[in-house]
């Protein structure tokens, strides 16, 4: 145990230190760390820096892709900026009714396989959840924002926000297994000339378990 | 039960409804056909099958060994629109059945999308209740073991919805809850002669499904004539009522009551049977810890009834099962234990000098590997010993311990 502990330290400093070579320390940079209630860093968790003055939306985004693989989205969250077009290929064998009843993106794609259908506007900001009408234990999100700075934890709840105009931010962090609100997920931030701003989110409840998809085969159909 | 011993009448005359409901169906969307063919090298010492009107419990006996068809099936799904889909399940099995191919299932289901964290489904037709853990491949197969669970062996011989179903689903997932939960309510008819296999022969194991038209040929046995499992008698519906609770894909919890409430004495001489009140609760639970382990355990207990006076000739029937099985990589080798009994507790059998009833328990061993996308190899033993007292009337032993082995190559698309 001591070995582990003694382990993740040293590649926690490691990470850092290259981190801080790769990067060196100026202005525009967010050093944001995510941990769990018991102290233990938080994989997956997505950060958004959001400007106090909006940025304008460029004419043009780039498309986004949610594909659906082994009867699951993927990837499990997608992070768009508004405006966006997000493709929904299903790259499974068996087709897909993907929908949302979300208040930032209300749509349902018919019963289809391959890439027959046409993208999906996401012009709202909010979090979206999917579900498929076919496969119940699928699931997955497009959170969408107006900020291009965004960005989602390494194993080591670790990730850095780069190119921050010197302003006013609102961090905000969130999880697809989160388990709680308020004020513990959101952090205001002032971006000035000088080294990164290290920033910690500590969330106050343990993450929900994950679904599993343990035994099931998708040649499977359950009566 | 001297009706038992006559032969059966014309099949069931639901084939006509169901083909209407196939061509009147409006034009598809879209549709998957997967075909399936499964063929065995069996040994055996067992008793008779029921197959050809015996008193065995396992689906090939020492007259049926060799190379053996295990089945041959066809699955087509048909989106006839969004949220409607028709299934029609398709099966040849090779053996006594007069009709060489049948169906287990044809139904239509309507699915519409989730208001929220509701849904409402709709299932017509020819289908099986939610009842097994077990059955999870097309068809109603189980990936774990060639032969089903004793309880699942009869569901698949007597049992099937052929009405309608609703069902309410609570989808937790979507809402970031750890559970689901899903309840069905289901009115059917053509169930009314369910119940006479689990109290003349008691359980089997067995992969063979009843087909929806399907009856054996007359042995000259005491099962022989008694063929048609889906016939309406008495005009009145059945209903069961059933429950699932699944948590986070780990735990999945089921139950299910059913009643055929069909009345009491009514004849039907063109299958040479009667009416069977059955009436059974049913208790499943799957749980899935880790990702290759897979524990199945069920039990169900019921009781039937076969005269115009409820008291007269009553049985009570009941079984459970618990299984294990592991998977790793293209290697599943699965272990099951089948214990089950059946008693008569009062009759007016004159002509039988003892009451109806089984004991017995079965162990079911089976190893199975995948070979590519398309095929599979399993060979399963089954050693099933049991004591059931209808065999004496036939001047046999009435215990018996009977083993069977099968190897099955399965191609599948």
């Amino acid at each position: 145990m001591q070995f582990k502990i003694a382990r993740l330290f040293l590649s926690v400093t490691a990470s850092t230190f290259l981190a801080a070579i790769a990067c060196p320390a100026s202005a525009g940079e967010a050093s944001v760390t995510v941990l769990s209630v018991t102290g233990v860093a938080v994989a997956g968790a997505i950060v958004v820096a959001e400007p106090a003055n909006p940025v304008p939306r460029p004419a043009a985004l780039p498309r986004a892709v949610m594909d659906q693989r082994n009867l699951m989205f993927v990837p499990e969250v997608l992070v768009v900026r508004t405006g966006t077009l997000v493709d929904f290929p299903n790259s499974d064998q068996v087709r897909h009714m993907v929908y949302s009843f979300s208040g930032a993106k209300l749509f349902r794609l018919p019963l289809y396989a391959g890439r027959t259908q046409p993208p999906v506007l996401f012009d709202k900001p909010g979090l979206v959840t999917l579900g498929c009408n076919i496969h119940d234990n699928m699931l997955g999100f497009v959170y969408v924002t107006d900020s291009p700075w965004h960005g989602r934890t390494d194993s080591e709840g670790h990730l850095v926000l780069r190119d921050l105009p010197p302003g006013s931010y609102t961090l905000r962090a969130w999880h697809p297994l989160l388990d709680e609100s308020g004020s513990q997920l959101e952090q205001r931030l002032a971006v000035a000339e000088g080294p990164a701003a290290n920033v910690e989110f500590h969330f106050k409840r343990p993450l929900r378990q994950p679904h599993m998809h343990h035994g099931a085969n998708k040649k499977w159909e359950d009566y | 039960m001297g009706r038992l011993l006559k032969p059966a009448g014309a099949p069931a005359p639901a084939l006509a409804a169901v083909l209407a409901l196939l061509g009147s169906a409006t034009p598809v969307h879209a549709s998957e056909l997967d075909l399936s063919v499964d063929l065995r090298a069996v040994s055996s010492d067992a008793l008779p099958s029921r197959l050809g009107g015996g008193l065995g419990t396992l689906r090939y006996d020492a007259d049926h060994q060799g190379l053996r068809l295990g089945y041959l099936r066809a699955g087509l799904r048909a989106d006839l629109a969004d949220s409607l889909r028709l299934t029609v399940e398709g099966v040849a099995y090779g053996d006594h059945d007069v009709n060489a191919v049948d169906l287990t299932e044809a139904y239509g289901e309507w699915r519409p999308l989730p208001a929220g964290a509701w849904r409402s489904r709709v299932k017509a037709g020819a289908f099986y209740p939610e009842i097994s853990l077990e059955n999870r491949m097309r068809g109603w197969r189980s990936p774990y073991t060639l032969s089903f669970s004793a309880i699942n062996t009869w569901v698949g011989e007597e049992l099937r919805t052929i009405g309608g179903e609703y069902s309410l689903d609570w989808l937790g997932l979507a809402q970031g809850h750890a559970f689901e939960w899903s309840s069905s309510i289901a009115a059917f008819g053509w169930n009314d002669p369910a119940g006479t296999v689990v109290a003349t022969r008691g359980w089997g194991l067995s992969d063979r499904q009843g087909t929806l038209f399907g009856r054996f040929a007359n042995r000259g046995q005491p099962l022989g004539a008694r063929t048609v499992f889906y016939d309406e008698l008495d005009r009145r519906a059945g209903y069961y009522a059933s429950t699932t609770l699944r948590y986070r894909g780990l735990l999945e919890l089921r139950a299910l009551h059913y009643d055929n409430r069909a009345r009491l004495g009514i004849e039907a001489p063109k299958i040479a049977d009667a009416t069977w009140l059955t009436r059974f609760e049913s208790l499943g639970v799957r749980w899935t810890p880790t990702e290759p382990l897979t524990v199945i355990a069920q039990w169900l207990h019921g009781r039937t009834f076969e005269d115009a006076a409820p008291d007269n000739n009553d049985w009570s029937f009941g079984s459970a099962f618990l299984l294990a099985s592991w998977q790793q990589a293209d290697w599943r080798w699965s272990l099951r234990y089948d214990r089950y009994r059946m008693e008569q507790t009062h009759s007016t059998f004159e002509f039988l000098p003892f009451m109806l009833g089984q004991d017995g328990h079965a162990w079911t061993i089976a190893i199975q590997r995948a070979l590519g996308e398309h095929w599979n190899v399993a060979l399963e033993g089954i050693e099933s010993r049991n004591d059931t007292a209808l065999r004496a009337a036939f001047g046999q032993p009435t215990a018996a311990r009977e083993r069977q082995l099968q190897v099955s190559l399965r191609w599948e698309k």
